[in-house]
Formats: structure tokens, sequence, C-alpha cells
């Protein structure tokens, strides 16, 4: 009887691996593949990959776009919500909880919702002043998803700080500033440095938000869009290298959180 | 000893979170070079006190003078106080070293080498080394200087929050309960330490403890405090053998507090006995607080006793047994060097001038 659970238990275990990564296991196996059929394989190395850096000008043009914008994204993100984490520390009880849930909202929104509630607003603030969505409009709003994820980050930090080590910089002859920069941002920097690889991984994989607030397209609406006209092998290999980028971002924050849990 | 001049003056301080009033207008001076104590129970507001001094908080009512000028508009990095916290608040993301250099660290260069014609950064890290080194030889931590501070034992750490706020060598100094931490073997050498410290460099200390004994051992001058007010003031000696209420003398030592009626000058009944004091200026058949030490019950033979009584309990002290003994119409905390078992019956004597009469405590409100 025992022997049976535990045998149950590992085929349930198998099937529901099997279901979650059998299609990217499939997506790379067929990124090596020698032709553009799907239906039988041959060994064809690297020739996607050669295609896709050099003879797929707009990927590279959408590798670049998604690229800078998470970067962006993601150093101001940190300065906004580290600064917000800090602001909020500092407010009375009733209102931090106030203003965490109104930050903690928008994280839980779909993504459509904000995706579309931004794509309204770029277009309502266009018929006043010129403001075409294309890059601009992108970064602004991959700031306002990523920075939550900052913000969540670092305000544990926060409250695991001793309440008076911002007290202690200042009597001993730090000012306000210098306190923050030589105290506290230190004392909290692993968060922000969490938040921050979480913004980044956030930034780089969005679809719908990035399609709503801009024309100019970043990876993911690339693959969308190419994925309409019938799929090329390019987009295998493109996939396969975003799918390994992102898995060792998020094998680096595990391994952060890890470590954090431990000391 | 301390110079006859006031440093510090909380002049009428009041302050009050949300609707707690935690300190009822408090008045008192601390003087150049004092060791002064404040002492009383949790949450008497003693905490809330220094950080008024540290510039932390900010009173509702009354002034705060250091040197005779008002400083309640000065940061705390502009105030020549360093402090101590509770809950030493040590910097973990540095190092034990790094912890202690950190003031110095944010020093001007010639106030740190006042004496050199010429500032390099070699001379100056020379002199903050050898000004950290010394401090960890102060608190016995040279072999931890490159410790982690997560990496302290609670006493550890505390000492070296004590070495981060001396190096300073701050005119004043504010200690939130520094020696809390620690077992009592080292909190004893660290009282000595600290206080010899105190009067080598020559530096105010304003000391929180709710340990009377410590209070009593380093202080010059003893503030007692309850429910954010003052009791008493005065060098340890005076509040011990004169307290002024009952919260005092409960709080300083042990003590039978008996209900009284003072029947003229010199005369006071209580216990169902007249006792002969040394106390008068009462009025005739005033309710008063009596006050005896413990240790100035004396036991004698039941049939010379001023009271007679049934001894209830004994315990072992170390140096004196500590004997309840009831009397009929009170039960007494009494100190005796001979040993007397339960159920025996003693006869117990009190000398007049160890018989304290105080005001009822009600009438003070
Ligand atoms: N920031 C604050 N907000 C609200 N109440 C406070 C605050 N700080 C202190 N209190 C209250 O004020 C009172 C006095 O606090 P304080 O810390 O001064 O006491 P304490 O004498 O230092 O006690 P302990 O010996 O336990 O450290 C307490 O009742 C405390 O709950
Ligand atoms: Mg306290």
């Amino acid at each position: 009887m025992k022997r049976l659970f535990k045998y149950l238990k590992g085929t349930y275990l198998g099937l529901l691996l099997l279901l979650l990564y059998s299609p990217i296991a499939v997506m790379i196996v067929l990124s090596f593949n020698q032709s553009k059929s799907r239906a039988n394989f041959s060994w064809g190395g690297l020739k996607w990959y050669y295609e896709l850096f050099y003879e797929s000008p707009e990927i590279i043009e959408a590798l670049k776009l998604t690229l800078t914008v998470a970067i962006l994204a993601t150093i101001i993100s940190i300065v906004l919500g580290t600064l917000g984490a800090i602001g909020i520390h500092a407010c009375k009880k009733g209102y931090a909880t106030m203003l965490m849930n109104l930050s903690y909202l928008p994280m839980t929104m779909p993504d459509i919702v904000t995706g579309v509630s931004l794509m309204l607003m770029f277009v309502f603030v266009n018929t006043y002043v010129y403001f075409p969505r294309g890059f601009v409009t992108m970064l602004i709003a991959h700031i306002t998803f990523d920075t939550p994820y900052v913000l969540f980050s670092v305000m544990p930090k926060l409250k695991q700080m001793n309440p008076n080590a911002y007290e202690a910089a200042l009597d001993l002859g730090c000012r306000p500033m210098k306190a923050i920069v030589k105290v506290i941002l230190p004392e909290i920097s692993p968060g922000i440095v969490t938040g921050g690889l979480l913004a980044f991984t956030m930034s780089l994989d969005d679809f719908v938000i990035s399609f709503f607030t801009s024309e100019s397209n970043n990876l993911s609406m690339l693959v969308y869009a190419a994925a309409k006209r019938g799929v090329e092998p390019t987009i295998y290999a493109l996939s396969t290298l975003i799918f390994i980028a992102i898995l060792i971002l998020l094998i680096i924050i595990n391994k952060r959180s890890d470590l954090e849990s431990i000391s | 000893m301390y110079e006859n001049t006031k440093l510090i003056e909380l002049k009428n301080i009041s302050k009050s979170f949300g609707d707690t009033q935690v300190l009822k207008n408090v008045d008192i001076y601390i003087r150049r070079k004092e060791f002064v104590t404040l002492l009383g129970p949790s949450g008497c507001g003693k905490t809330t006190m220094l950080r008024i001094i540290g510039g932390f908080e900010f009173p509702d009512e009354g002034e705060v003078l250091f040197d005779g000028k008002d400083i309640q508009s000065l940061p705390p990095y502009r105030r020549r106080v360093n402090t101590v916290f509770q809950k030493y608040a040590l910097f973990t993301h540095l190092n034990v070293y790094d912890n202690i250099a950190f003031g110095l660290k944010l020093k001007k260069p010639e106030e740190l080498l006042p004496n050199e014609k010429k500032i390099t950064r070699r001379k100056i890290k020379a002199e903050i080394d050898r000004r950290v080194k010394r401090m960890l030889k102060l608190v016995k931590m040279e072999a931890y200087e490159k410790r982690s501070v997560d990496a302290l034992s609670g006493g550890q750490q505390q000492r070296i929050a004590i070495a981060r706020a001396l190096v300073n060598e701050p005119e004043v100094l504010l200690l939130d309960e520094p020696l809390g931490a620690l077992d009592l073997k080292l909190r004893k050498e660290m009282q000595v330490e600290l206080k010899s410290m105190q009067q080598q460099l020559g530096i105010t200390f304003i000391y929180v403890t709710h340990d009377q004994e410590e209070a009593l051992t380093m202080s010059d001058t003893i503030v007692v405090m309850n429910g954010g007010k003052i009791q008493q003031i005065g060098d340890g000696k005076s509040i011990y053998d004169e307290p002024k209420n009952a919260f005092v003398a409960n709080f300083i030592g042990d003590s039978n507090i008996l209900s009284g009626v003072m029947l003229k000058d010199f005369e006071v009944e209580c216990a169902g006995h007249r006792f002969e004091c040394v106390d008068e200026g009462f009025a005739e058949n005033e309710s008063v607080d009596v006050v005896v030490r413990p240790e100035d019950v004396m036991v004698v033979g039941s049939d010379v006793g001023m009271l007679v009584g049934e001894v209830e309990s004994v315990f072992f002290k170390g140096v004196h047994y500590e004997m309840k003994v009831n009397t009929g119409d009170f039960t007494w905390k009494v100190h005796s060097t001979t040993m007397h078992p339960a159920g025996s019956r003693v006869g117990l004597s009190i000398v007049p001038s160890n018989i304290h009469i105080m005001r009822r405590m009600e009438a003070e409100g």
C-alpha cells in the first residue's frame, strides 16, 4: 500500500513536470533543427542562432530595446522603490499600512488592466502635447510595474534593521543624508539587489504592458508578431536564449534569498 | 569629582505620546563631570528623557539647556553628546573595528590632530587606529576587531556600543542600560571600568538603569523616577537613608513600609506599638508612612523585644539570613546574621534613628 502511494506520488510529480517543461524542451530541441520542418529532426548545429544574430536586424533591434528598457527601468525603479520604502518606513503605522496596500494593488492587478490604463493615459497626454508611444512610454510603463518589486524587497530589510541604527549614525556625527548613504543603504543593500534583479526579470519578459504602451517592438512583442506570420526557427533560438537568461536570473534570486534566510 | 557648574538643565519638561503622558514637569540639572543615574521601573520615561537630551525626541513643553544655551533646535549631530542605545544599534554591515571608527572618520582632521601642523592622510589613519585600539583594549575586545558584529554575544555587542560612543570623547555620554545584557560578574567588572573611565576622561555620564544596586555603586547623583515624575534627587546615601516617600523607600533596597499615626513630635504609632522616633513637625495624629530597613530591625530575645512575633520563613542570602517575622499586626522583613528557625518566637527591636517617617504619598499626589 505504502509503496503504491510512493509510486503514485512519483508518477504524479513526473507527469506534472513533463507537462510543464515538455513544450520548452521541444522548443529547445527544434532550435537546433536542420530544416524548418517541425515534423522531422536532424541536427543543424547553431544554424538558427547564427541567423538570429547576423541576418535578423529587426530581432537585434528588439533585443537592444528590451535590454535598454530593462536596464534603465531597473535603475530608476531601484531609486524610486528604495526611497519610497525608506519614506514609508518612517511613516506612522496606519499611514504606512495604507501606502503599502496602495503599492501592492498594482502588483496584483492583471497586466492587461495596467497596460490598457497606461495606454489610455499616454493617448490622453498625446492629445495635448506630442507624446508618441515608443521608447519613452515603454520605459515609463516598465518603471511603473517594476517599482513595487523593489519596494517590497527593501521593506523587510528596513524592518529587520535596528530601529536606532539611523539615530546612532546621527549621534556619531552624520547629517541625515549622509546617515542614509553610510548606514541605511548598506544595511538594506541585499534587499535592493534582490529587488533590482526581480525588476530586471519582469522587464525582460514583459509582453502585455509593453504591447499596449509602445509601438516599437521589444522581444516578446516581436515573437508575437512573428508568430502571426508563421514561426521561424530563429524565434525558437531567440526564445531558448530568453528562457536561459530568465532561468539564470531566477536561480540567482533564489540563491540570494536562501543565503539571506540562513544569515 | 564634578565641578559645580550646571552643564545640562531640563526645565519643566513634559512629553506625551498620543494620550499617554510619559514625562510630567521634569526639572533637573546635571553638573559638569557628574555621574548621574536615572533610576526607575520599566516604562517610567528614562529612555524618553535620554532621547530628549540626545536630540531624538522633542518635549511638548519646557526647555533643554546645554551650557546655558537652549539646544532644542540643534540636531543630534551638532550636540556634544553621544549615546549608547538600549538595543546597542551597532552597524551590522561593518565589523567591530569599523563600528568603533565610524564617529572618528566623520570628525574634521584638525579636530582629530589638533597639535599637528601638517596633516596627512596617513597621520589621520594612524590616529584613528590608535584611538580605536585603545578603546578595544578598554572594553577588553582586542581579539575581536575584525569580527562581524552579528557574530558577537549580547554582552560583547554592548561593550562595542560603549566603545563606539566613548571613542568620540563627548562632553556628555548618555548610556541607556548599557550593562543590561551582561552576566553578574562581568557587569560588576564593567561598572568599575565605566566609573574609572568616566573619572579619567572627565566626561559627564547620564546613566539609565533599573538596577538600584548599580545606581548606588556608580553614581554621584541618583534621580529616582516613577510614572514620568521625579520622585527624589540626591546622592546614594541620602536617598537610601532618607527616602522622601514610600515609593523611593521601596525601590531603593528592601523596606518595611507601614502606615502609622504621628501621635506627637518624636512619637509614632504603628504595628500596634508606640515607637520613639527622631521626626517632628507633623500635625497631631497625622497619618504617615513609616519605613524601616530590614537590616535595622534587630532580633532580640522574646522577653526583651519591643515587639514579639513568630518567624514565618527563613532564607539564607550569603551574608545574612532573610526572615519574615509576624507580630500579629504586621509581617516584618528582617535581616539577621544569626539563624532563627521558622516557627520560633523572637523579639524585635528598633532604635529611634532607624525609624523613618514620611508624609503620605497620596498627599503629594
Ligand atoms: N515613540 C513612542 N510612541 C508611543 N509611546 C512611546 C514611545 N516611546 C515610548 N513610549 C511610551 O512611553 C513610556 C516610557 O517609555 P520609556 O522608553 O521612556 O521607558 P523606560 O523608562 O526607558 O523603560 P525601560 O526601563 O523598559 O526601558 C512607555 O509607556 C512607552 O510605552
Ligand atoms: Mg528604556
